[in-house]
């Protein structure tokens, strides 16, 4: 079934359609790209929704819900494309599931079904539907741990093509939670895991790997891939440990490093014009290096070292890279060198940044346009740039805005009035910042110099997952149902 | 014709070949089939464990040995099950009736193992003993079986166990939606299940004058009361904090009473919920009794009890016997009887009716005139009524100065009033004919050394002494008073109590000393007392084994539940150093503050005042702090049958500090509001709020039965709901 790149008469058949297809989709994104959102955050994963269409305001579960629908659990965004909601879920402990809906009637069109296997630990939040589905109106693109990346139909559901993934394994145990992305011809993917992280592309049509980018220095995270234009070139760009990465989108070649973040990244930069915005926060301090978590969490009966026996096995070949004296345990800079990379020794704290795309090798000196030490940002939700502002929320619903163009302050730490976490990235449309509770509130803000509460909704269930706006519709997924909210 | 007898020979040869090879992993369960049902369920257990434990093996239930047979275990005793009687012949082993026998024999060339005792019961448990030797665990919540499948085993094995405690009592419903009281039958029957397997033998179903679990009549007055966790409602809307946790539920109910309203419904539907429970724990072979406040009643009963008082309880849903009523008073004596019969006939089946004597008497004025009937009916020495109200007085307990006083008297009347009733020996006899055993709750200590002579003749003992383990434990000087070798006497034992409140407890040392104390003196046994089972696992599991084995530590036992379940040592030892700080910290606000989270109106917000933060708070923080960290450590490093355990306790030690981080904060804005600082008061006001947030979102996180949603329902109402208004009422007014 798969397509075989060393074949000249598929490769040719490929470029042909490759040719074809590209105008079948330049056809149909000027048909759809205003009213479609398409992965994770949806444009580009800003988060902002650029069609015109008034959204609404006040909603709850029961209010201006057009429609909703049982999912299972679950904390995968909702892609919307072509007329049709795409999303993800558990439908018991045993079974994921990929699900198609009519985006007008909430009808659904089909759903598809795998036995999930068997699944990795996970921390809650996280479950184990978490990953966000890709669309490019034709196919969606999924990844569950245990099946790897999947492409189905998206008018019927049937499986195109199918690449397992190795299982991500992580040293304090999150579980997986990457989403792929579709860029032109390419699906791409990333795993940062604590084991083996890297990068890859898959022909979207044929899920032929195009190519694959091993990503060493990096830890367990959560980014998606952006794409950034600057100087007339698209770089895919990936924020992992330590560093900020520009990637050649069609051969996966590292072109830029900017060595300006944290140890933990779970958030997900956002791209205006050619300048990367990003939010951090992660535990401790800049000097605090992994070992310090590591011989917290990992060192079970605290002797202040570490043995093979209080590891997962699959990161015994780390441990002995580590174990330079060969005593059978890590000890200070041992720890160091086995998990973190020599290059990329980087720790907590808490940041906002603008760094301008484009660039050659290590642009931290040359292209770090401003870098606050902030605890404005939130570790998971991730930033939104609207309207000349950089908004973020943090824990306890304390926003707070600066100005993109030179970091300077718009507002500090001002409450929205719903306590509690922020798993789900803000999304913004029509003037107004739709701000994600996981209580289930979604607070609706006034885009402006202040801070402005329109309404506080009620979702009546958890809410993890980053609603979707197309159409005119929210599109809001709780822990268990997905509401489609308009008027 | 010729073809068909070919191929069915051929069929039944390969048949036969296959049984025969099968034979060598098929153990047969052998029970007889008039073999009475609990040992038949004894053999259905196994079966299933068996099954689970190990592997390649095919486990086949039957009442007949076939001769092929090469591994049988036997279910029951020579008596119940002639196949024991034949294997073991004159080596049945002398037990008790709770005696367990596991014992391997050689029968007709087969390996055999006897897995039985002289009861039913001690069957049941001789089974559950089984799987704890092959590995299983039994938690609260589920069993722990080992990792990996293990070859059969039934040789090597040449035990007896007899109890060192006889009665093993779990009490249950109570009177806070934190505790069973909110649980559904299903509920009940699952935890009821678990407790079997630990050998629990008894169970004290506690029951409140306002609860709709009876109905009777008195002086023309119908009970009409019929109300759970004190009249308490607790709504879920959507700003109730952690709600997914009762999910879309509009309130927090006990499943069963779910949209139920009025007396009538209420009871007839508490009645079925009751009689569920009684029924589910003989199935499991215990015995059951029910416990009532005989002389509390629900407020409408004031119109036909005269001269009684309301009670100064919770929400004041009670009368008490006033000065009017002395122990004589017949209105009263003929109120409690119509209550003991309403109870009985309710209840037809239970063997133990436990009468509590009133926790705060409003009566003591009857002392002296009690004291003379009591002394004129049994021969109490030279002990004067005066004598034993300075040992009252002067002890140190909680009931001691005026309260211990007060306590001394109106137990004394208390018992006087008993003896009376119970002179109508009919009140005690069940509709069957047969007697149910009375047993008397708290008496007081000061009575304990003539406790033989103050009781209703031929009435058993519950004492409570103390609210916690640890204040218990200091005092056990008292348990050698009590003649338990006379009185058959149980001591409660608080595993986590209501006033130290809602955050995790452990006592377990305290527990250990007592257990020890209880085996040395020949107590009859112990009742559990508790709310949020929560982390109850270690100490259940200790009571559990220390009952029957004489040197068990809880360390000892610690060791055996966790090491079992998470295979690895120094995990262990590290969750053992957190089991230490929590014992800590609940001694901590034990000593210092023992309402510190009693779970009320107020519970919070009594901390909104201006007074100076206690050193102990920080710590007892740090305490819960170093328990979080250790659970949280192990969590990444043992086996995964275990972190779901592990995780959850880990969640609960981050729910403390954020909840101690709350009443900080609560404290610090008192301060700040008395020094006039509004903007500070707002401040950490906002802090506490966020916290309290915080600390019922991470109960939720994990919540896993009713009592966690009745923590997250008490937490929202006596709590963060307050907290919030303080709040906002000051943001507005700013």
């Amino acid at each position: 079934m798969k397509r075989q790149p060393s074949q000249p008469i598929v490769c040719m058949l490929s470029s042909v359609r490759i040719a074809l297809l590209a105008i079948v989709c330049c056809a149909v994104t000027s048909v759809t790209s205003a009213e479609d959102w398409k992965q994770f955050r949806g444009p580009n994963s800003t988060g902002v929704s650029t069609e015109n269409k008034p959204l609404p305001v006040e909603f709850s579960f029961e209010k201006n819900v057009l429609w909703s629908a049982e999912l299972g659990r679950g904390i995968a965004s909702p892609v919307i494309a072509s007329g049709r909601v795409f999303e993800t879920t558990m439908l018991d402990k045993q079974t994921f599931a990929v699900m198609a809906f009519d985006a007008k009637s909430g009808k659904k069109l089909w759903q598809k079904e795998f036995p999930a296997g068997k699944v990795p630990e996970i921390t809650p939040p996280n479950e184990h539907a978490s990953s966000t589905p890709a669309t490019d109106g034709d196919r969606v693109y999924v990844y569950f741990s245990t099946l790897g990346v999947m492409a189905f139909n998206a008018a019927d559901g049937k499986l195109l093509w199918k690449q397992p993934i190795a299982m991500p394994h992580y040293l304090m145990g999150w579980g997986p939670a990457n989403s792929p992305i579709v860029h032109e011809d390419l699906v791409i993917f990333n795993i940062d895991d604590d084991l083996d992280p890297f990068l890859v592309a898959f022909d979207r049509y044929s899920g032929d790997v195009r190519w694959k980018t091993p990503r060493p220095e990096m830890l367990g995270g959560f980014s998606t891939p952006v794409m950034c234009t600057a100087g007339g070139r698209t770089d895919l760009v990936l924020a992992g440990s330590g560093k900020m990465k520009g990637y050649d989108p069609q051969t996966g070649k590292e072109l830029w490093t900017c060595n300006s973040l944290l140890r933990t990244i779970m958030t997900t930069p956002v791209v205006v014009d050619d300048t990367i915005y990003m939010s951090l926060q992660s535990y401790g301090d800049t000097e605090r290096v992994l070992k310090f978590a590591l011989l917290q969490w990992r060192d079970t009966n605290q002797d202040g070292k570490l043995t093979k026996t209080e590891l997962e096995k699959v990161f015994w070949k780390k441990f002995d890279k580590g174990d330079k004296n060969k005593d059978g345990a890590l000890v200070g800079d041992e720890i160091d060198a086995a998990f973190q990379a020599p290059s990329n020794m980087a720790g907590g704290g808490n940041i906002i940044q603008a760094i301008r795309g484009g660039g050659k090798g290590d642009v931290t000196k040359t292209h770090l346009l401003w870098n606050l030490d902030s605890k404005a940002p939130s570790n998971i939700a991730s930033p939104l740039a609207y309207d000349g502002r950089l908004f973020v929320v943090k824990k306890g619903g304390i926003s707070s805005a600066f100005n993109l163009k030179d970091g300077s302050t718009a507002w500090p730490r001002k409450r929205i009035r719903n306590f509690g976490n922020y798993y789900a990235s803000p999304i913004a449309g029509d003037g107004k910042i739709y701000v994600t509770g996981e209580n289930g509130f979604i607070v609706v803000l006034k885009a402006g110099p202040k801070p402005e509460i329109l309404a506080k909704n009620d979702m009546g269930d958890s809410c993890i997952a980053t609603p979707a706006i197309s159409n005119g519709r929210i599109y809001i997924r709780t822990l268990k149902k997905l509401y489609c909210i308009g008027k | 014709m010729f073809r068909h007898v070919a191929v069915a020979l051929l069929i039944l040869v390969a048949g036969q070949s296959i049984a025969h090879a099968s034979d060598v992993n098929r153990v047969y369960v052998v029970s007889d089939f008039k073999a009475p049902e609990l040992e038949r369920f004894a053999a259905t257990e196994l079966a299933g464990q068996f099954r689970r434990l190990f592997q390649n093996v095919e486990v086949v239930a039957t009442n007949k040995v076939p001769a092929a047979a090469k591994q049988i275990v036997f279910i029951g005793s020579p008596a119940t099950n002639p196949a024991i009687k034949q294997a073991v012949g004159s080596k049945w082993p002398k037990v008790s009736d709770q005696g367990i026998v596991l014992k391997s024999v050689q029968a007709s060339g087969a390996h055999a193992l006897v897995v039985g005792g002289d009861t039913p019961e001690a069957t049941l448990w001789a089974v559950y003993e089984l799987g704890q030797r092959f590995g299983v665990r039994y938690m609260l919540r589920e069993d722990i079986f080992p990792l990996e499948k293990q070859p059969l085993k039934l040789s090597g094995f040449d035990v007896t166990l007899e109890p060192q405690l006889r009665t093993r009592t779990w009490r249950t419903i109570n009177d806070f939606c934190i505790g069973p009281e909110s649980w559904g039958l299903g509920d009940h029957k699952k935890f009821l299940g678990q407790l079997a397997k630990l050998k629990y033998n008894d169970l004290m179903l506690s029951i409140y004058p306002w609860q709709p679990f009876v109905d009777y009549e008195f002086g023309g007055v119908k009970k009409q009361t019929a109300t759970q966790w004190f009249g308490d409602r607790f709504r879920v809307d959507g700003d109730t904090v952690g709600k997914k946790a009762f999910g879309g539920a509009k309130v927090f109910e006990n499943p069963d009473f779910a949209g139920k309203t009025g007396h009538d419904e209420l009871t007839a539907v508490g009645i079925k919920h009751a009689r569920g429970i009684i029924a589910e724990a003989r199935k499991l072979g215990m015995t059951v009794g029910i416990s009532i406040s005989p002389l509390e009643f629900p407020r409408e009963f004031q119109a036909a009890l005269p001269g009684s008082q309301v009670a100064t309880g919770l929400n004041q849903l009670t009368i008490l016997p006033g000065a009017k009523q002395g122990p004589n008073d017949k209105r009263l004596k003929q109120a409690v009887k119509a209550k003991i019969r309403a109870y009985l006939q309710t209840y037809p089946g239970i063997e133990k009716l436990y009468l509590t004597l009133p926790e705060f008497p409003e009566w003591d004025q009857h002392a002296q005139p009690a004291w003379k009937q009591l002394s004129a009916q049994r021969d109490l020495g030279d002990v004067t009524l005066d004598q034993l109200i300075a040992t009252a007085r002067d002890r140190k307990l909680i009931a001691s100065g005026k309260r211990g006083e007060q306590a001394l008297k109106g137990n004394v009347v208390a018992l006087a009033f008993l003896n009376n009733l119970f002179k109508d020996e009919s009140l005690l006899t069940r509709a069957d004919g047969g007697r149910v055993e009375l047993v008397v709750t708290g008496v007081d200590p000061a009575l304990f050394p003539l406790l033989d002579r103050v009781l209703p003749a031929g009435a058993a003992t519950l004492h409570f002494i103390d609210y916690t383990a640890r204040r218990v434990a200091e005092h056990k000087e008292l348990l050698a008073l009590v003649p338990a070798k006379i009185v058959r006497s149980q001591l409660i034992l608080t595993l986590a109590d209501d006033n130290v409140g809602i955050l995790p407890q452990s006592s377990l040392g305290s527990l250990g000393t007592l257990m020890d104390e209880l085996k040395t003196l020949g107590w009859d046994g112990f009742s559990t007392r508790y709310w949020i089972p929560a982390e109850l696992d270690s100490s259940v599991h200790f009571l559990a084994q220390s009952a029957w084995h004489a040197d068990l530590t809880p360390k000892d036992s610690y060791f055996d539940l966790w090491e079992t379940i998470t295979d690895n040592k120094s995990a262990t030892q590290r969750m053992w150093l957190g089991e230490q700080h929590l014992q800590q910290a609940t001694a901590l606000i034990d000593k210092n503050d023992i309402g510190f989270t009693f779970p009320v109106k107020g519970m919070l917000m009594k901390h909104y005042r201006a007074d100076k933060l206690p050193d102990w708070w920080q710590e007892a923080n740090d305490h819960y702090t170093q328990m979080m960290i250790e659970l949280y450590r192990v969590n990444g490093s043992i086996d995964p049958r275990a972190t779901k355990i592990t995780f959850y306790y880990a969640k609960r030690g981050e729910y403390v500090l954020t909840y101690l981080a709350a009443v900080k904060a609560t404290r610090e804005a008192a301060i700040a509001k008395k020094n006039g600082d509004t903007e500070k008061t707002i401040e950490h006001l906002e802090t506490a709020v966020e916290a309290m947030y915080d600390t019922i979102t991470t109960v939720a996180d994990v919540a896993t039965d009713q009592s966690d949603r009745g923590l997250i329902a008490v937490l929202n109402e006596f709590a963060y709901r307050p907290l919030l208004a303080e709040f906002e009422k000051l943001l507005d007014a700013e």
